[in-house]
């Protein structure tokens, strides 16, 4: 049959087994010595430095792609719609040149599909004459 | 002067990063003594506390990597050793969440005791197979409370408890543990 126990006889039970146990533990503890801990620790340490220093640049590389891609595909897609209305233009004034023998001076030549491509060749050329003069001159 | 890319940039930043002094928490003197006279005490609660020493191997190296990565502005060496048990308490909870399944159950307590080199008295391993019976954070009550000493504000805090609880929780952990050492 167990005995009752008072709280104060459990309580001396339990803590010197406990004790006991603690001391069991202490012998059996093997922890490797503080030198070997340091250094690991200053090698972690070091590797998640150099980690830290490395992410942001990653991150502003993610960015700086993210945002060369968008402009590009809104380059390309201004070019497309720009291309083929201007493609049409001239079509439909070769057309009407062709078709009834229109003299040129009927034809829009405000309109922007025809303005804008002009524009932009102008411009070229333009810029292509002063690097062609930039680097000739430094030769 | 030479220009310096963006690439030159990135590299000096890795190089300083490997050659200069990382910021920890202590000097490696304070550590050492510190380590020296804790780590001990520290894997006997790790042991008991998960069950299995591969368990305290490992996770006492990451309690004093995580202490020394700590900001906390310590007020005395009982303040720094109780942040580290309540660190590596939680090192043991999250190991019993993910990794191991089955962490607190007599097999593995028993399988501490099988492994005992000195001297596998039958008293032994019934306190093992006692504390096997308890859920973790009874025998880290008990522990702390009779193996280190702690005070009830000291367990609270290590174990992220209220004071007031502590009492009475370590009241029921006590009859838990002698209920099964009589058994």
């Amino acid at each position: 049959m167990k005995r009752d126990y008072s709280d104060a006889d459990i309580e001396a039970l339990v803590a010197e087994a406990i004790a006991a146990e603690a001391s069991t533990a202490r012998r059996e503890a093997h922890p490797p010595s503080s030198a070997i801990v340091w250094w690991r620790a200053q090698m972690r340490a070091r590797a998640e430095a150099t980690k830290a220093v490395e992410r942001p640049l990653t991150i502003v590389h993610g960015l700086a792609l993210a945002a060369s891609l968008g402009l590009l595909l809104g380059i390309v897609g201004t070019a497309i719609g720009g291309l083929k209305g201007t493609i049409a233009w001239f079509a439909g004034a070769y057309a009407s040149l062709a078709a009834n023998g229109t003299s040129a001076a009927a034809i829009d030549f405000t309109s922007r599909w025809f303005m804008l491509p002009m524009t932009a060749m102008l411009v070229s050329v333009v810029v292509l004459s002063i690097a062609a003069l930039v680097i000739f001159a430094d030769e | 002067m030479a220009d310096v890319t963006f690439l030159d940039v990135r590299r000096l930043s890795a190089d300083d990063a490997d050659t200069a002094d990382v910021a920890l928490a202590m000097d490696e003197d304070a550590f050492r003594g510190f380590y020296d006279r804790t780590s001990g005490a520290l894997w006997g609660y790790l042991s008991r506390i998960s069950g299995d020493r591969q368990v305290a191997d490992d996770l006492l190296q990451e309690s004093y990597y995580r202490l020394l990565k700590s900001t906390v502005a310590f007020e005395s060496e009982n303040h720094r050793r109780n942040y580290l048990y309540r660190i590596a308490t939680n090192l043991v909870r999250d190991t019993k969440r993910t990794a191991r399944p089955v962490f607190d159950t007599a097999v593995e307590m028993d399988d501490v005791a099988a492994r005992d080199t000195h001297g596998n008295t039958e008293a032994r391993q019934d306190v093992r197979r006692a504390l096997g019976k308890l859920k973790p954070r009874e025998r880290a009550m008990l522990w702390l409370a009779y193996a280190n000493g702690s005070s009830h504000a000291e367990i609270a805090d290590v174990l992220g408890l209220k004071t007031g609880s502590i009492k009475l929780l370590l009241f029921r952990a006590r009859r838990k543990m002698a209920a099964a050492l009589q058994r």
